[in-house]
């Protein structure tokens, strides 16, 4: 089942697709175990702001659901998110993408991510829910060394702006 | 003109009838005068004229005045008939007033009618000289005449009069059953005829009654007018027979003997109606005519099927005597065998199950009682278990609601009680061996034998297969929850009760028990019973190295004896808590020493709340020796040192609530050692009080005061799984918004239940949202359930 899934991950990166192939299936298994795992415990921890729940049967592709952090501009805000699990997991990194649209200068329009841990600084001592952390923590600070909406990043700098166009944007996007 | 004159009143002479009178009997009339009528008549050409005209008259004498005439006696509910009989009869009379109607009016019947008969012969002559025929037959126009006319009230003449007869009848085998103590029995009225004994008049009346009765044989109609009557009259005898001889007695059978009184005294009473009157002896010999011999199969059918009734009816006690009861339920078989009573028995027997036991006054363990009496006694009855199955199914739905229903099923396994159900245990190897041979049903197959007819085919198919159906009384019992695995938590929980709180306890009866099980249910299931039983072996030995090592304090402040559990194994703690003071405590980390010590790598987690504490308590000139819950020696030992505590500084000293330790004070408060002097502030009584009768109480207090278990329940640790299910539905009511029910509960089968692996039905889980939705947590609308904000 995870096998046919494999292609749809193509954000997993080469080097993770070449140990996609070499693992024999019966990792498989032991992907889910510790993804059924890391679901208990994230059950079980409760934590407020951040939550996440395989989407269907399909226990590699999750929803994340993370509120934006108080005392800044994304306050008051909920943003869904989609995980989804290489076979190579946890050794690489799950694919994370913004459902809701995300103004932010990290964020691209169709909801990629830039953010070290999920890409080149992943360890396999991260889960889901450190990730989903990281996520929420990125919103508060965002890295504008290296943007992915430049506009974002420029207006960054005046709050009170940006907070402006924040709401104008969501107001917009209501509806998706 | 003469001739004529004569001629007529000859004519009326010899027919009455045509002058309007029915008189009995007809005057003798001289040959000489018939013959000169006949020829005169034929000589005339009139003859058949005649004829029809006393067709006529007899058909319409019949109609317009014999039968209302009869009828009447029994429509006037006037004063009875005034009968000439002797001052006995006359007495009976009075009960009897219809008896005596009926008597009379069948009397002037009788007359009548063979008046009637009278004219036949001397029709038939006139006719034969004429050529002619007359199609006169006075029975079929009596009969049809009768019962056009019927009365309804006329039955119960009927069946008052062959009472009489029947009663009569029977008198003489009363008697005979009755001759044990005939002196008593003079004193009673003679049950003939209910008048003293010594004024009986039963031979008269029994006179009567066989005249009347031979009269009635005689036209015929028997059969048309009391054919029904009788056929009741019958039946509510047999049902008094049934009645009086059988009901509250299942210790033998009764069938034969129900037989013998049918053949011997219904049959032969039959007989006697239906035949002329003869001794009792002589009709045996006789053959019985075949319209009764047909009569009999009915009323032995009759029979079957009020007795069935009946032992239906008492159903329920037979199960509650079952062992004692089952000659009648052999009877019930044989009668089932014959007549398909199977609804009845399976509706009745329902519902006076649901009357008697399934309703909240009855304890759990009559409810486990009566269930385990109705196996055994179904399975008697039928070996199937399709009936079984049906009626049991009730008391499984009701046994599943009661909270207490799997602690004391294995309370029954366990110990001696009412249910047997140890004994049964005792059994277990026996029966699987029996199981494992039913398993190969193809290898049997001559003993094969459908499923009871009679049952609607669909509970049938709903039912389960014939294995299960066969299964014995343990399994019948554990299948009330449908899991054992449920059985198995119970009895841990019971039995981490029973090792903590009797440290004595017997580990022999134990280890037997356990092995008993483990027979039945499978040794992956007991694993961790096992593993508590060593824990409790290991503890002594480990207690006494301990002990004997000296490496131990050399002068203890006391002697502790601990016993060491493997949490793991164990079902987890109520979450009681309880400080213990400083200097106790010291000692137990001094016991922690030897032990990590003897042991390395390894500590001991103290739970101070359970166990037993010997104390010696010193007040006054008093000298209190007892053996107390911890918590209690705690709160005694604090008021050594100071005499009166509030309740909330003592609360926050132990670490108690300070409800449940105003509890556990109310034992001291008991025994007289402690006062409530003001709200909140209890003090020690230094002096020996008014108090001091409750001393007799003393140390049986103790014991019933720990009675509540230091296990978490069953039921909270279920509550415990639900709130482990709970985050789960949270966390994806949080992620996926809004989910049907059935989708929730496939996530949890699929996701959740790596967690405990417990089972949850969706009807279960449809019962837990919809509290939540009482509690505000969901909503539900739309058929979908989500959180609310």
């Amino acid at each position: 089942m995870a096998q046919n899934i494999s292609p749809e991950q193509s954000g997993a990166g080469g080097s993770s697709k070449h140990n996609d192939d070499s693992l024999p299936i019966k990792d498989n298994h032991a992907v889910s175990k510790r993804l059924h795992k890391e679901l208990m415990n994230l059950m079980m921890a409760n934590e407020k702001g951040i939550s996440a729940f395989p989407d269907g049967e399909n226990i590699f592709k999750w929803v994340g659901t993370i509120a934006g952090p108080i005392n800044t501009v994304y306050s008051s805000q909920t943003y869904r998110l989609s995980l989804d699990f290489p076979n190579s997991y946890p050794y690489a990194a799950p694919v994370v993408k913004f459902l809701t649209p995300c103004f932010h200068p990290n964020v691209d329009l169709q909801g990629a991510i830039c953010l070290d841990i999920l890409k080149d600084k992943w360890s396999a001592l991260y889960d889901v829910r450190t990730i989903l952390l990281s996520i929420q923590s990125l919103l508060g600070e965002p890295n504008n060394e290296s943007p992915l909406n430049a506009q974002a990043a420029m207006m960054w700098n005046d709050q009170n702006e940006y907070k402006k166009y924040l709401d104008a944007f969501y107001e917009k996007h209501k509806d998706t | 003109m003469c001739d004529l004159n004569e001629l007529w009143l000859n004519v009326l002479k010899i027919f009455p009838i045509l002058g309007g009178e029915v008189t009995f009997p007809p005057d003798p009339i001289k040959d000489e005068v018939f013959e000169n009528v006949y020829r005169q008549m034929s000589n005339m050409g009139i003859a058949k004229t005649i004829t029809s005209i006393l067709d006529m008259e007899v058909e319409s004498a019949i109609r317009n005045v014999l039968v209302p005439k009869f009828w009447k006696h029994f429509i006037s509910e006037g004063e009875p008939h005034k009968v000439k009989h002797d001052m006995n009869i006359a007495a009976f009379t009075d009960t009897n007033a219809l008896f005596f109607t009926f008597i009379y009016a069948i009397d002037e019947l009788y007359d009548a009618y063979q008046c009637l008969e009278m004219i036949k012969p001397r029709l038939f002559y006139l006719n034969q000289s004429a050529n002619s025929t007359s199609n006169l037959n006075t029975k079929i126009t009596l009969h049809n005449a009768l019962l056009a006319q019927l009365p309804p009230s006329f039955n119960n003449f009927v069946c008052d009069f062959y009472c009489v007869h029947f009663r009569l009848f029977t008198k003489d085998s009363t008697l005979s059953l009755n001759t044990l103590d005939s002196e008593v029995f003079t004193e009673l009225p003679c049950s003939g005829c209910n008048v003293d004994l010594d004024q009986c008049c039963c031979q008269k009346l029994t006179e009567m009654v066989n005249a009347t009765n031979m009269k009635l044989l005689k036209m015929g109609l028997i059969d048309r007018l009391a054919g029904s009557a009788l056929t009741a009259l019958i039946k509510v005898k047999i049902k008094e027979h049934i009645n009086d001889t059988c009901v509250g007695i299942f210790d033998r059978s009764h069938l034969k003997q129900l037989e013998t009184w049918i053949n011997d005294v219904v049959m032969i009473w039959l007989t006697s109606i239906f035949t002329e009157w003869k001794s009792r002896d002589d009709i045996s010999q006789e053959k019985i005519p075949k319209s009764v011999q047909a009569f009999k199969v009915k009323l032995t059918y009759f029979m079957y099927e009020t007795f069935a009734q009946n032992v239906i009816s008492q159903f329920f006690s037979i199960i509650i005597d079952y062992p004692d009861s089952s000659p009648a339920i052999d009877d019930l078989k044989i009668c089932m065998e014959k007549i398909d009573m199977r609804v009845y028995l399976t509706e009745s027997l329902r519902s006076s199950l649901e009357a008697r036991i399934l309703h909240p006054g009855v304890n759990t363990m009559d409810i486990l009682t009566g269930y385990v009496a109705a196996i055994k006694a179904i399975r008697h009855l039928d070996n199937t278990g399709v009936i079984l199955e049906i009626v049991t199914a009730p008391i499984k739905d009701y046994l599943r609601k009661r909270t207490d229903t799997v602690r004391r099923v294995v309370t029954g396994l366990t110990e001696e009680g009412p249910t047997d159900l140890s004994e049964e245990l005792a059994k277990g190897e026996f029966i699987k061996f029996g199981k494992d041979s039913h398993l190969n049903e193809f290898s049997d197959w001559e003993t094969w034998e459908p499923d009871p007819f009679g049952i609607d085919p669909d509970v049938l198919k709903l039912n389960s297969s014939k294995l299960i159906r066969s299964a014995d009384i343990i399994s019948m019992v554990v299948d009330i929850y449908g899991s054992k695995e449920l059985f198995m938590v119970e009895y841990r929980n019971l039995m981490a009760d029973r090792l903590l709180s009797q440290l004595d306890f017997n580990s022999e009866k134990e280890i037997r028990n356990l092995e008993l099980l483990k027979i039945r249910f499978g040794e992956s299931l007991l694993h961790s019973c096992e593993v508590m039983l060593k824990d409790v072996t290991d503890s002594k030995r480990i207690n006494s190295h301990i002990h004997g090592d000296g490496n131990c304090d050399e002068s203890p402040l006391f002697n502790i004896s601990s016993l060491i559990i493997s949490a793991q194994f164990w079902p987890s703690f109520n979450k009681e808590s309880l400080q213990l003071p400083e200097e106790l405590e010291n000692e137990f980390k001094k016991f922690t020493k030897a032990y990590e010590s003897y042991k390395g790598n390894r500590t001991l987690n103290w739970r101070t709340v359970t166990g037993r504490v010997n104390i010696v308590i010193e007040i006054g000139e008093r000298i209190l020796e007892m053996t107390v819950p911890p918590t209690q020696a705690v709160i005694i030992y604090h008021f050594q040192h100071k005499s009166e505590w509030s309740i909330e500084e003592l609360s926050s000293l132990i670490k108690v609530p300070p409800s449940a330790l105003r509890r556990r004070i109310s034992f001291w408060q008991n025994h007289g050692l402690i006062a409530e002097i003001e709200p909140g502030i209890f003090a020690l009584l230094e002096k020996e009080s008014e108090k001091t009768q409750f001393e007799e109480v003393s140390i049986t207090d103790a014991d019933e005061e720990d009675l509540e278990s230091a296990m978490a329940s069953a039921s909270d640790q279920r509550e415990e799984e639900l709130q482990v299910f709970w985050s789960y539905i949270v966390g994806m009511l949080t992620n996926l918004d809004c989910m049907p029910i059935d989708r929730i509960h496939q996530m949890l089968k699929l996701f959740a239940s790596h967690s405990g692996g417990v089972e949850f039905t969706q009807e279960e889980l449809k019962h837990f949202l919809q509290r939540k939705v009482r509690e505000h947590k969901l909503l539900f609308s739309g058929g979908v359930y989500q959180l609310a904000k």
